[in-house]
C-alpha cells in the first residue's frame, strides 16, 4: 500500500523540479556549453586555452584561491577556541551563539562599508598606530588583500563557529574526563580527542568558508583595489564591463571546478585524521 | 589504616548541596558499593572521588596523602562509565593503549601489556575493530580493559551494566568481580540495583539524601538492616511500634499485646520489622508464639507463593506464603511473628 502511495508523493517535488530546470539548469548549462564552443559552434577548448595563456587571468586565479585559503586558515584557528568555548563552557550559550552570528545579519554592504571606515586613512586603526607612534604617517589598509582578508574573516567566521559548535556538542564530556582519567593533560585531551573528534565541524566549516570567500564580490569589490581583483569580480568585469559573456562563464566554470576540487581534496584529509567519519 | 577516606565532604553545584558531611572508608583490596535511588548523591561521590569535581569542603585522603585537590589525571585511578565513554575515532587496541601512551611506556610493552589485557577480558582478536563495531558487552570489556591496564590504584566504576540487557549483566557482573579478585585492585562500584551490588561487592554502602545510611557486608545488610530506609530497600514490607517491657526480648505492642523478639540489637529500640515471607498464617493445632489476629483484605496468587494483605489491631501485614491453604479477603486469620526474624531498627 505504502509503496503505491510513494509513487504520487514524487509529483510533490515537481514543481521544484521544473522552476529550477527552466530557471537555473538549462541557462546555466547553456552558458557553460557556450564555453566550449569556438565562434562558429564547433567544440573547442579555445576558451580556456585563453585563460592558461593570460598572465592577469592566472593572477587572479591564484590570488583568488591564496586568500580564500588564508582566510579559511585564520577562521579556523579563530573559531576553533571560540566554538569549543561556547560549547564546552559557555553558561549563557544561547546568548554568545545569537553574539557569533550576530554579523551575518547586516548585509556585506554595510559591513564593507564599516571596516572602510575603520581601515581607512582616517580611521580608527591608523589614528591609533600614528599617536601611537607605531608608524609616522597612516598607512594604507584598504583596497588591498589585508582589507579582503579581513572582510572575508568577519563575513564567514559565523559559518566556522556555528558549524564547529554543532559537532562539539556531540563530543561527550564523559570522553574527556575518560582521557583524563587516564593520565592525558588538558593539552593532551584536546589533542588527542577534542581535535580529531571536531574534524567533521572543521571540514564543514572549511568548505563553507572556502566556497564563500572564492565566490563573495560584494566584499572583495568594496575593500579591494581595481589591481586586487579575484574570480568573482573578474567575472563581473568580463561580463558587465566588458561584454564578453563567453569568457566570465569560462571563468564561472573554472570557479566551480576549483570549489568542486578543493572541498573533495579537504575531505581527503579529514579522513586521513579521522578514518570514522 | 584505610586506603582511601573521605572526611566531612561537602559538595553540590552552586547552592545545590548533594552531600552533606559525609564520611567514607575503603580499605585496601575491598569492592564496596554505593547502592541508592537517583539522586542520592552516589555518582557525586564517585566523581568527586574520581576528581570530575571537587568537594566545597572537607578532605580526600588517598593512602595517608591529601588528595582533595590532586587533579584528575595524576590520580591514577581507572574508571569505568555508565555510556563506556570509548573513543570512537580510535580503534579497540589504541583505546586500551591510551592511558600507556600517556604514561610514556614503550612501544613494544604497550603491545604486550595492551594484548595481554585483551585477552584477560576475552576480547584477542578484536584489536583492530573500532566500538562502533561493537556490541554493548564487548564495548564495556573494552572500557574495563582501559581502565583497568593502567594498573590503576583504585577502580571505579559507575553503573557499569546498567545499558546491558538482563542476562549480560549477571554474565559481566561476575566478570568484573573475577577480575576485581585476580588483580586484587580496589574498587568502588555504583548502582542502584540491588541484586547486583549484593552479588558483587565485599561491602555496601546504601545513601540516601547525600548520607550514608549503612555501611556493611551484603549479608548483615540484608539481615539486619539499622534504619527503616534500608529495611524496606532491602524488602522488609512490615513494621511494627514498641515498648520494651523487659531485658529478655519482650516487648508490647500498640494494642497492649506482648511479642517475643529474639534479635540482639537495640534493646531499648521502639520500632522493628519483619520481611512479609516471615510471617506464618497459624493453622489448627500448629505451636506458635507472636500471635496477631487480623482480616485478609486482599489475597493475590503469584505462582509459587500467595501473597496476602492482613489488616489487624497493631497495622497492616503483608504476608507471603507457601502453605497450601488459601484464603479469600474477608477471611479472619491469625499471623504468627517468627521471632528470631523481627529485627530491631
Amino acid at each position: 500500500m505504502l509503496e503505491k502511495k510513494t509513487k504520487i508523493y514524487w509529483l510533490f517535488i515537481l514543481p521544484g523540479c521544473l522552476f529550477l530546470t527552466f530557471f537555473m539548469l538549462i541557462p546555466l548549462f547553456s552558458l557553460i556549453f557556450k564555453t566550449f564552443m569556438d565562434e562558429g559552434g564547433a567544440f573547442s577548448l579555445g576558451n580556456y586555452f585563453a585563460l592558461l595563456e593570460s598572465t592577469y587571468f592566472k593572477q587572479v586565479f591564484w590570488r583568488s584561491i591564496r586568500l580564500s585559503l588564508i582566510s579559511t586558515a585564520v577562521c579556523a584557528v579563530l573559531g576553533f577556541p571560540t566554538a569549543y568555548y561556547i560549547s564546552k563552557y559557555a553558561k549563557n550559550k544561547g546568548m554568545l551563539m545569537a553574539l557569533a552570528v550576530f554579523p551575518m545579519f547586516t548585509s556585506p554592504v554595510i559591513r564593507s562599508f564599516s571596516w572602510m571606515v575603520i581601515l581607512g586613512k582616517k580611521g580608527i586603526v591608523n589614528d591609533l598606530l600614528v599617536q601611537s607612534g607605531i608608524v609616522a604617517k597612516p598607512i594604507s589598509l584598504l583596497y588591498n588583500e589585508f582589507s579582503m582578508v579581513v572582510g572575508f574573516i568577519q563575513l564567514f567566521l559565523p559559518l566556522m563557529i556555528l558549524s564547529l559548535i554543532g559537532i562539539m556538542d556531540n563530543i561527550s564530556d564523559d570522553l574527556n574526563l575518560a582521557a583524563g582519567s587516564l593520565g592525558a593533560s588538558r593539552m593532551e585531551v584536546f589533542r588527542q580527542v577534542i581535535l580529531p573528534l571536531s574534524i567533521p565541524g572543521l571540514v564543514t566549516g572549511s568548505v563553507l568558508v572556502f566556497t564563500g570567500c572564492l565566490t563573495a564580490y560584494t566584499t572583495p569589490q568594496l575593500l579591494g583595489g581595481t589591481d586586487t581583483r579575484v574570480l568573482a569580480t573578474l567575472i563581473y568585469q568580463q561580463a558587465m564591463s566588458l561584454g564578453d559573456w563567453t569568457q566570465a562563464s569560462a571563468v564561472a566554470v573554472v570557479m566551480i571546478v576549483i570549489t568542486i576540487l578543493v572541498s573533495h581534496v579537504i575531505n581527503r584529509i579529514s579522513r586521513k585524521l579521522n578514518p570514522t567519519i | 589504616m584505610a586506603l582511601l577516606e573521605l572526611k566531612d565532604i561537602t559538595a553540590g553545584y552552586d547552592k545545590n548541596v548533594i552531600l552533606k558531611d559525609l564520611d567514607f572508608q575503603v580499605e585496601q583490596g575491598e569492592l564496596v558499593s554505593l547502592l541508592g535511588s537517583s539522586g542520592c548523591g552516589k555518582t557525586t561521590t564517585l566523581r568527586l572521588i574520581a576528581g570530575f569535581s571537587t568537594p566545597m569542603s572537607g578532605k580526600f585522603i588517598f593512602n595517608g596523602k591529601d588528595y582533595t585537590q590532586v587533579p584528575l589525571n595524576k590520580r591514577n585511578f581507572g574508571f569505568v562509565f555508565q555510556s563506556y565513554a570509548l573513543f570512537p575515532h580510535m580503534t579497540v587496541f589504541d583505546n586500551v593503549a591510551f592511558g600507556l601512551k600517556m604514561r610514556k611506556m614503550p612501544a613494544e610493552q604497550i603491545k604486550k601489556e595492551v594484548m595481554e589485557m585483551l585477552e584477560t577480558v576475552d576480547l584477542d582478536g578484536f584489536e583492530k575493530r573500532f566500538p562502533r563495531e561493537m556490541s554493548g558487552g564487548q564495548r564495556q570489556r573494552v572500557a574495563l580493559a582501559r581502565a583497568l591496564v593502567i594498573k590503576p590504584d583504585l577502580l571505579l566504576l559507575d553503573e557499569p551494566l546498567s545499558n546491558l540487557d538482563a542476562k549480560l549483566r549477571v554474565k559481566m557482573r561476575v566478570e568484573i568481580r573475577r577480575l576485581q579478585q585476580k588483580f586484587g585492585f580496589t574498587a568502588i562500584y555504583v548502582t542502584h540495583d540491588q541484586e547486583e551490588c549484593f552479588a558483587i561487592s565485599d561491602k555496601v554502602a546504601i545513601m540516601n539524601h547525600g548520607v550514608i545510611e549503612q555501611m556493611d557486608s551484603p549479608s548483615v545488610i540484608y539481615n539486619h538492616p539499622r534504619t527503616e530506609f534500608i529495611a524496606q530497600f532491602v524488602g522488609f514490607e512490615n513494621f511494627l511500634d514498641l515498648k520494651p517491657l523487659d531485658s529478655q526480648g519482650l516487648y508490647q505492642t500498640s494494642d497492649g499485646g506482648r511479642i517475643q523478639i529474639d534479635d540482639g540489637g537495640n534493646k531499648s529500640s521502639t520500632r522493628a520489622c519483619i520481611r512479609p515471607e516471615d510471617i506464618l498464617i497459624v493453622q489448627e493445632g500448629m505451636p506458635a508464639v507472636n500471635l496477631v489476629t487480623g482480616e485478609v483484605m486482599v489475597s493475590t496468587f503469584l505462582g509459587k507463593r500467595n501473597q496476602y494483605n492482613v489488616r489487624t489491631a497493631i497495622g497492616e501485614f503483608e504476608v507471603s506464603t507457601d502453605q497450601e491453604s488459601v484464603y479469600k479477603a474477608g477471611d479472619k486469620v491469625t499471623l504468627s511473628l517468627t521471632p528470631n526474624k523481627i529485627i530491631l531498627l
